[in-house]
């Protein structure tokens, strides 16, 4: 381990600490925990779901802390003696544990598993494959960066005029977005927060994901998968544009990309054809 | 601390319970290389793949019969009183298996086949040395049970036969299922 | 039942026969004890070493800091972290909690309880011993190494874990000393169930066990079915790493052939699934039977509860893809997986209410025992009801691989688990041993630790959902994540809270096994039925002089026509008519 190291890290954390000082002024504890700022519009699905679930988790684990609790406090042996000798095997107590069942299957786990069915099917397996007005994106996870390639002008991908980039994503707002994604060594996540949004990048294999954007800004991909010592390193940002701004981007890329991108080079040369399933 | 004599009937009960939980063990184990073959083989865009498709043929044939061959000694060595040319029988045979398997290799090697050649070929290679590891050591049993033959009869017990006999015909099912999903079919 | 005969040996009398290559099921049961304790203190100090990377990120570790990491001037490195972390999920799962329930109290319990002289094959049972021994070695030697121990985490996915991601030999050592581990598991599952079925006293039936001997077969069954699931995985991943297969290689590793990461993950998930199972059954077997013990009352529903546990158990093996949502599985097993998942959810809900229902209407003593058992219903409720969010599939869009996962399977695996360990040590430590241990200083570790893992656990959770993914050295490069450092902090000093509480335990255990003349505790402390406590305290070698023969259920308890003056009955009586 260089020394170097040490001292970047040094640097990072006391740059991170002024930010904790700013972050921990004037922010209650709901606001704290709550999830980053959803910029998708199926972010709600999960939320709605989550939600859902907690209320009626609230009211059984409601339920089991009462019994807990509860019994704990009027049947101790100081209060109540003498136990009522029962095997618990009568026909109402039969009765009663199969309603708990019957009610945890109904409340929980019906609702649950419908909805997220529901959701998967609609929408987040509901690959916008056929909408020509989606952002095709290819990216490439490696030990420990993301590279991003548009297809460019030509909408062909893995030639001469696709923007390549590293550690930066850069996409148009209101715009579904769709990524085909592998990896070149181990196995990373794509992790994009702010749309709710995760799946493997494994080598040897095509991931696909889709999501859209509904506010212009700067927000963080992460790799969800441990994937060696530097895991936590593997950051990059996610640029949402409005249409002018992307358009200009995109131009001004594409010409820089067909000026200095070097056709012989292989390091480039990491896309592939479009799969369209 | 098995126990002998009139109590021979109850322990029968205990060793086969625990040997049919054993197999149950070591058939999972193998069932899930079995698994792992069906996922890559289903899919697979072509079978054989271009790795494996010069397998030979006529030794992992010549393992299958003589494996066969040795089960069969072993239920007659379970049933008969011949004990002694019997086990030779199968024992021979198991150590000739274990030839066989080498041989195999050898001329795996000799074709082209290597293990770092896909995971195709590395089926080949790990089920078959798992399998040759188990050769080995329900070859120790049986030559423990050959002791008992030679040397100490009396310590020689129809639960010890059979369920070491149970392990064998197990190895040589497993064998017959390797043989026929990485060289036939 | 005594389909065996089962001889009386003479006692061994040396040291070396005693103690070390023992026989005998009480001394393998503490052997164990002693094992997971050493490996406990080993796993716990690692995760204080996580926990203060995440509370003080590039800040030395005082004291011990410049010893363990000179090079860095006591900073955990990243390298090193990821090896906590791995070995952390190892050591907790495989050589803590793994010998303490199955292999302590397995060993201890099961001969006891069903009423046998000792396990059915004894030379077995200390061969499994010594390969979870071998085993132990193996893994500790690995941490000694250059390049230090493996790093691809517990589940140690390829490629990883192959040759590309770890070099060193520490991954290989991994591998070969969980190999060992599943050898030396797998023979204690054969002992279990065959002791299970044929050693079972006279007159005691299926339905008459214990629900602890109930949890600890079940969990032998899964053990002698899923552990060489993970073995033939094992295999071919030293395979791989060393005799140059491709079976998970693809992409940069993949140098000739290709194979297929998502291979590994199937296997290792269908026996990883059945494992949280194989660590939570003991625990629930535990708990059931000490709720009732201390609420002095039969349990309720006891044959539900038993069907529930199998119901459970076979549920188990079905459901592992809930693991591998996020590696996109065709929709339709996706979705197969998730609805499985869920239905575990009704046998877990029929047993909790029998737990309940024991304790209603009971006349409860809060022993130290019961308040450990009584803490397990909690955070397993919690821990329970959480795993229904991980179980659906677009809600794990978001929480998977988060710390609301990490939260989740400690609150089900280690904090329940772990409550029920302590439960059962309080509870069989005057059978072991001879001797009880301090109410007073196990009340206060119970409600310590209880503070302790609820404060981290919870957290846990609370960061998960504010989306702060796993196993990251420094989380707070991610500016979304930098309003949770209050809150990992918050977790770190509840883990150094409950690490200090469990000073407490060890004081207490040491003082109770090695103190001189210490107060002797009587046949039967607890005022239990069940088989062990008719015999002397600590059981005698070849625990039955006559081999009981067994009359009643092991929950008698407050029977109003009771004659005899206790409120119990012992199971070798005929049970009184109502």
């Amino acid at each position: 381990m260089d020394f170097s190291f040490y001292e970047r890290l040094t640097g990072m954390i006391a740059a991170g600490s002024e930010l904790v000082l700013k972050a921990e002024e004037q922010m209650s504890f709901w606001e704290r925990v709550k999830p980053p700022v959803d910029i998708s519009s199926s972010g709600h699905l999960i939320e709605w779901l989550f939600n859902y679930t907690t209320y009626v988790n609230l009211f059984w684990f409601a339920l089991v802390c009462i019994g807990l609790f509860g019994f704990s406090f009027l049947y101790s042996a100081k209060r109540h003696k003498k136990a009522f000798y029962t095997h618990g095997n009568e026909k109402n107590h039969l009765l009663i544990t199969a309603a708990i069942g019957l009610g945890v299957f109904l409340s929980v786990d019906l609702v649950i598993t419908r909805v997220s069915s529901h959701d998967m099917k609609e929408v987040f397996w509901n690959f916008p494959e056929n909408d020509p007005e989606v952002i095709k994106v290819q990216v490439l996870a490696q030990q420990w960066a993301w590279n991003f390639r548009h297809a460019g002008k030509d909408g062909e991908f893995n030639t001469a005029d696709d923007v390549v980039e590293l550690n930066r994503l850069v996409v148009p707002v209101n715009k579904k977005v769709m990524i085909q994604m592998t990896s070149k060594d181990v196995i990373h996540a794509f992790y994009l927060v702010n749309a709710r949004i995760k799946a493997d990048a494994i080598p040897g294999r095509f991931a696909k994901i889709w999501f859209d954007t509904n506010r212009v800004g700067d927000y963080e991909i992460a790799c969800a998968e441990m994937c060696g010592p530097h895991h936590y390193l593997m950051k990059a940002r996610l640029q949402v544009l409005d249409a002018d701004n992307y358009q200009r981007w995109l131009n001004e890329t594409h010409e820089r990309a067909l000026a200095t991108n070097d056709t012989e080079s292989m390091d480039l040369r990491w896309g592939w054809k479009w799969e369209s399933r | 601390m098995i126990t002998k004599g009139p109590a021979d009937e109850l322990n029968h009960f205990k060793n086969s319970v625990a040997m049919t939980v054993t197999l149950i063990s070591f058939g999972m184990m193998f069932s899930s290389l079995f698994l792992g073959y069906f996922l890559v083989r289903f899919n697979a865009p072509a079978w054989p793949p271009v790795e494996i498709e010069n397998l030979p043929k006529l030794l992992p044939f010549l393992s299958t019969v003589v494996m066969g061959l040795s089960s069969w000694t072993f239920v007659l060595l379970e049933r008969r009183t011949e004990k002694k040319a019997l086990w030779s029988a199968t024992f021979g045979l198991g150590v000739l298996f274990l030839v066989l398997q080498f041989l195999l290799w050898n001329s795996l090697a000799a074709s082209g086949i290597l293990a770092s050649n896909g995971n195709v070929p590395s089926m080949v290679y790990a089920f078959t040395w798992l399998h040759a590891g188990h050769i080995v050591l329900a070859l120790a049993l049986v030559l423990w049970l050959g002791y008992l033959i030679f040397f100490r009869p009396t310590g020689l017990t129809d639960v010890k036969l059979i369920n070491v006999g149970k392990f064998w015909h197990f190895l040589g099912v497993i064998w017959f299922l390797m043989y026929l999903m990485l060289f036939v079919l | 039942m005594a389909f065996v005969e089962q001889h009386i040996h003479d006692a061994p009398t040396s040291f070396w026969s005693k103690y070390v290559v023992s026989y005998d099921h009480k001394v393998i049961a503490k052997q164990f004890l002693w094992y997971a304790l050493f490996w406990g203190l080993v796993g716990g100090l690692m995760s204080i070493l996580i926990r203060w990377t995440l509370a003080y990120p590039g800040v030395p570790v005082p004291l011990i800091g410049n010893m363990l990491f000179p090079a860095s001037g006591g900073v955990v490195p990243p390298d090193t972290y990821a090896m906590l972390f791995t070995l952390h999920g190892t050591i907790m799962i495989f050589f803590f909690i793994t010998p303490l329930l199955i292999g302590c109290f397995g060993n201890y319990c099961i001969p006891l309880m069903i009423g046998a002289r000792d396990m059915i094959f004894p030379t077995l049972n200390m061969l499994s011993f010594w390969f979870a021994m071998a085993s132990g070695l193996v893994l500790f030697a690995s941490l000694c190494i250059p390049l230090g121990g493996a790093a691809g985490g517990w589940t140690s996915y390829p490629t990883l874990s192959t040759n590309i991601g770890q070099p060193g030999a520490g991954q290989t050592m991994w591998l070969i000393s969980l190999f060992l581990f599943g050898i030396s598991s797998t023979m204690g599952a054969v002992n279990y169930i065959t002791t299970v079925i044929t050693l079972r006293a006279p007159g005691m039936g299926y339905f008459k066990m214990p629900l602890t001997i109930w949890g600890l077969w079940l969990t032998a069954i899964l053990n002698a079915i899923f552990v060489p699931v993970l073995g033939a995985g094992l295999l071919l991943l030293t395979f791989d790493r060393v005799f140059g297969t491709t079976f998970f290689l693809a992409g940069a590793a993949a140098t000739s052939g290709r194979g297929d990461p998502i291979l590994f993950q199937h296997v290792f998930w269908i026996f990883g699934h059945p494992e949280v199972y194989i660590l939570i059954l003991p625990a629930w077997g535990i708990v059931s039977d000490l709720l009732s013990f201390f609420a002095r009352k039969p349990a309720f529903g006891y044959k539900m509860t038993a069907l529930s546990l199998s119901a459970i158990t076979v549920l188990s093996t079905v459901v592992y893809g809930h693991h591998m949502y996020t590696t996109q599985m065709s929709p339709l097993l996706t979705q197969s997986f998730m609805t499985l998942t869920m239905l575990i959810s009704i046998p877990s809900a029929i047993f909790f209410a029998n737990w309940l229902g024991t304790i209603w209407k009971g006349s409860i003593q809060f022993h130290s025992p019961m308040l450990f058992s009584l803490g397990v219903v909690f955070v397993f409720g919690l821990g329970g009801l959480t795993g229904l969010y991980l179980a659906s599939t677009s809600i794990d869009l978001y929480l998977h691989d988060t710390y609301f996962v990490v939260g989740h399977f400690h609150y089900t695996m280690a904090a329940s688990v772990l409550l029920g360990g302590f439960a059962g040590v309080y509870f069989w430590m005057p059978k072991m041993f001879g001797r009880m241990m301090n109410e007073t200083l196990a009340k206060w570790h119970f409600w310590l630790t209880m503070i302790g893992i609820n404060g981290i656990f919870m957290g846990m959770m609370i960061v998960g959902y504010g989306g702060m993914h796993r196993r990251l050295y420094n989380p707070f490069i991610y500016e979304f994540l930098h309003k949770l450092i209050p809150i990992n902090n918050f977790i770190s000093y509840s883990a150094f809270f409950a690490a200090a509480a469990q000073i407490l335990f060890i004081y207490n255990l040491f003082k109770t096994v090695f103190a001189k003349n210490y107060p002797a505790a009587g046949k039967n402390p607890w005022g239990v039925g069940t088989l062990e406590w008719e015999i002397d305290s600590p059981a005698p070698h070849y625990n039955f002089k006559d081999i009981p023969v067994v009359k009643c259920g092991p929950h008698e308890f407050g029977n109003p026509n009771l004659t005899t003056g206790r409120d119990y009955q012992y199971q070798t009586e005929e049970l009184v008519k109502v």
